[in-house]
């Protein structure tokens, strides 16, 4: 019987177009699980670092009560006492000692990391109220939009490199498409109908300036973001994300050329040109993703709160993941271009790749999260450090100043490939 | 018109790159996130906090005892040393109140209080705690100085019946409030 | 024979959605509703093209048509606010009819003449197949044509990405060539864009650059102070 089963799951993975929807399934659960957890965890992030930032403890609490469990005790009395006399251990006993220590008497600690999914179910259950001047189905076909693309965006980051397994090599990336980068652009370019919808069908004042403002800002840091990563195209020589951070992981990260053939002069000067394509970059993604010294969509100061002033319950909810969610592929993509994507460095990838692919591939993954949380951190920490620009700041900032720089940018790359050899 | 010519400071060309202001500004903040982790924040002996960063803990450490006294609470009602009802009545906080929180019912004063000349107290005096917003608006106004807003700031309920606090909960809340009125009594 | 069945199906249901949505444009009152659907339009042409292997295409129509164009479109119409148009008289009616017959009268007679269009064939294959007879220059007839006719039979050209492959590398070797995923289009088109029509595509940027100036210069204000 079981060998049946094995031989006819053996016989399905050897057909290569079964194969590979198995493993595209696979790897989309996987891409969709982990966004949808940071969405939820850099909610987590952005309050407990806003918290100590602000010399504050931040959602410390939201802990699991063990008052839950009324079966062992009365609310009255301490659970845990009664949870011990039901196993018949001693209160002395070192068990009992290391519960008191950890706290575990009162609550089960989860460090307010319960905090967000609680927000998140006050949300579903909290009243929808959809004004009657409202423009109905672009209404509720907006905070789906935004939602939407960044989700499908992380189609093409790549997560570990590739695996081999007796039916055939598996890459760690769901679309695995020549055009990564510009596929996140115009994917991600789509959310701005989303909040151009929010802001027109609400049909009220703010939510309509906030956003045409959005618009505006979103179509201005378009030009600058995708000028702004040229010059690694022409670095890299493939718009092909895969091949991009293997070719760092081989050669030194952009901003980090300690090995391979990263130890080239070159490659050093042309740290002038990255290092201002960095800058660039993540201060578009900044922009784009509508994060504070940018966020001019919702600024509560002049918008009340921008498009989504007329939102609630879970539609509200809806732009506000998008916008996490915005953010999380906005790191993963400068961490993928810029910080050397799941490559672990001073090849240690070849070593690893070299004793066990799927060791490789688990630590090259746990590398990319570990890397994006970091970036993640950084878009928090920046957001409670810069008061909010101006309008004609932004605006400034991104005609005048980036769209000009990202151009000589291309050329100095340029010169440098061409001169520096 | 004659008009003032505000000075802007003049920033150096290191300031308008702003790459390294911005460096300057992460600093201080990455500071604060590392003294408030390690416990070191500079205000935290003075908050008694035992936390991270220079906080209570709120439901364990209370800031009672550090309220200011002009601290604006729950609204109570309040009798004489006398043990006489300050309230004549008058309904001018009912009138006051912003949020329409007071409903105050009129009455006759009671035979068997000892107080001949007050002529009214209230039947009923209601303040619906999910309305009052403590502006102290009604202690302000009260002439009797009969109305005074608590430090109590605790204001739980579980029903909205319960939020409505009756003419008994307010005199229990207010007690016997020090000084003599000398309005109704023998001296005036 | 399953792939090639599959790529059919694709391209004829995302065909009739972008020809629905293009109706839509025309037939919804309201401008905004019309702007939605041509967006939709152009999501839906993208999914073609990227159907058929032509992913850089696919993108920029995303990004240039769906991205930004629309989105100014959509921009000025919320700002403006545009009103649903009425009927007005029988007169648009008539013209809109004729010009819209003209326009298909075109359309029909420039697909009638596609080659092989007469047969029933593939005009892209029958294209290729006589590459030579359609070369402008001596340089492209020398080129192989990267488009296969063979293997899958259907009605639909499939791209062969060896040939391609070797085409935009030149110093890559038949094993890689064969090996390597995916169609190298942007190279391809990288290729051919700044070699073969490059004084044609300098001249276009210029005139769009002119073209930019002096929307610049017209709508800029000039201040008497």
């Amino acid at each position: 019987m079981m060998d049946a089963i094995l031989n006819w799951c053996d016989n399905l993975l050897e057909n290569d177009i079964w194969f590979y929807l198995i493993t595209t399934v696979i790897k989309l659960v996987l891409m969709f699980a982990v966004i949808l957890a940071f969405v939820v965890l850099s909610v987590w992030i952005e309050r407990r670092v806003a918290g100590w930032i602000q010399d504050r403890p931040g959602p410390n609490r939201a802990g699991i009560p063990l008052t839950l469990f009324k079966r062992y005790g009365s609310k009255e009395k301490q659970p845990l006492k009664n949870v011990l006399h039901y196993f018949g251990i001693p209160e002395t006993c070192w068990i009992a000692k290391l519960c008191t220590w950890l706290k575990l008497d009162r609550d089960i600690p989860t460090f307010g990391l319960m905090q967000p999914c609680l927000d998140g179910g006050k949300l579903f259950l909290k009243q929808e109220n959809t004004p009657s001047y409202v423009r109905k189905i672009y209404f509720i076909i907006a905070p789906m939009l935004v939602l939407g693309p960044p989700m499908v965006a992380a189609a093409v980051v790549p997560f570990a490199s590739s695996a081999s397994t007796c039916w055939g090599d598996i890459n760690m990336v769901v679309a695995n498409i020549g055009i990564g980068p510009l596929w996140i652009f115009a994917i991600s370019g789509l959310s701005v109908y989303g909040i151009t919808m929010a802001g027109w069908s609400s049909n009220s004042k703010f939510p309509f300036l906030g956003g045409l403002r959005a618009t505006a800002q979103l179509i201005s840091y378009e030009v600058a973001m995708g000028l702004s990563i040229i010059p690694l195209l022409m670095m890299f020589g493939t718009l092909n994300m895969q091949d991009i951070v293997s070719n760092q992981a081989a050669n030194g990260w952009t901003l980090l050329p300690l090995w391979g053939e990263g130890l080239s002069l070159q490659r050093w000067v042309m740290m002038v040109p990255m290092a201002l394509s960095f800058i660039i970059f993540v201060t578009c993604v900044f922009a784009e993703a509508n994060r504070t010294p940018f966020d001019m969509a919702e600024c509560e100061t002049d918008l009340v709160g921008g498009y989504h002033t007329e939102y609630s319950s879970m539609k509200f909810a809806s732009f506000f993941m998008g916008e996490y969610a915005a953010m999380v592929i906005g790191s993963a993509l400068v961490v993928t271009l810029f910080l050397g994507g799941w490559s672990i460095g001073f090849g240690a990838d070849e070593a690893l790749h070299a004793w066990c692919d799927w060791v490789a591939v688990i630590c090259q993954f746990l590398m990319f999260i570990i890397k994006l949380l970091a970036f993640i951190f950084f878009f928090v920490w920046v957001r409670w450090t810069l008061p909010r620009f101006r309008w004609d700041q932004v605006m400034k900032l991104g005609w005048l100043v980036f769209l000009e720089l990202a151009v000589a940018n291309i050329f100095l790359t340029a010169a440098v490939l061409y001169f520096i050899k | 018109m004659s008009y003032i010519k505000i000075k802007r400071p003049k920033f150096s060309i290191l300031d308008k790159v702003y790459v390294v202001e911005l460096v300057k500004g992460l600093c201080i903040t990455f500071k604060h996130l590392v003294l408030s982790l390690l416990g070191k924040t500079p205000a935290k002996k003075e908050f008694n906090g035992k936390g991270v960063g220079a906080c209570m803990p709120f439901p364990e450490q209370r800031w009672d005892d550090r309220l200011p006294e002009y601290y604006r609470g729950a609204p109570t009602l309040v009798r004489g040393e006398d043990g006489r009802e300050r309230c004549v009545s008058c309904q001018l906080c009912e009138f006051i109140c912003p949020a329409r929180a007071i409903t105050v019912t009129p009455g006759e004063v009671s035979p068997d209080s000892g107080c001949q000349k007050q002529e009214k107290a209230p039947k009923e005096f209601e303040i619906d705690m999910l309305r009052c917003i403590y502006c102290g608006m009604c202690q302000e106004v009260c002439p009797e100085q009969a109305i005074f807003l608590s430090k109590e700031y605790l204001i739980t309920m579980t029903d909205r019946k319960n939020a409505v606090r009756n003419k008994e909960t307010l005199y229990r809340l207010g007690g016997t409030r020090k000084g003599l009125v000398n309005k109704w009594n023998q001296y005036k | 024979m399953f792939e090639s069945a599959i790529c059919q199906i694709i391209f004829y249901v995302f065909a009739a959605l972008a020809a629905l949505c293009a109706i839509g444009v025309v037939a919804f009152r309201n401008p905004v509703a019309s702007a939605m659907n041509m967006a939709l339009s152009f999501g839906f042409t993208a999914a073609i093209l990227f159907g058929m292997g032509a992913q850089f295409l696919g993108i920029v129509q995303l990004i240039v048509y769906a991205g930004a164009i629309l989105v100014l479109f959509l921009f000025v119409v919320m700002m403006l606010d545009v009103k649903a148009e009425e009927h007005s008289g029988l007169m648009p009616m008539v013209v809109g009819v004729v010009v819209a017959s003209v326009f298909a009268g075109i359309v029909t007679h420039v697909a009638l003449h596609l080659p092989g269009a007469q047969d029933g064939a593939c005009p892209v294959i029958t294209a290729c197949e006589n590459i030579d007879a359609l070369a402008v220059t001596d340089e492209a007839k020398a080129e192989k044509p990267v488009i296969s006719s063979t293997g899958f039979g259907g009605s639909l050209p499939q791209l062969d990405s060896k040939a391609a492959n070797l085409a935009a590398n030149p110093g890559m070797s038949p094993e890689a060539a064969a090996a390597a995923t995916g169609y190298p289009d942007i190279k391809l088109l990288g290729k051919t864009l700044f070699s073969q029509y490059n004084i044609a595509f300098v001249i276009l940027s210029f005139a769009l650059l002119s073209g930019t100036v002096g929307a610049v210069a017209l709508a800029r204000k000039i201040r008497k102070d």
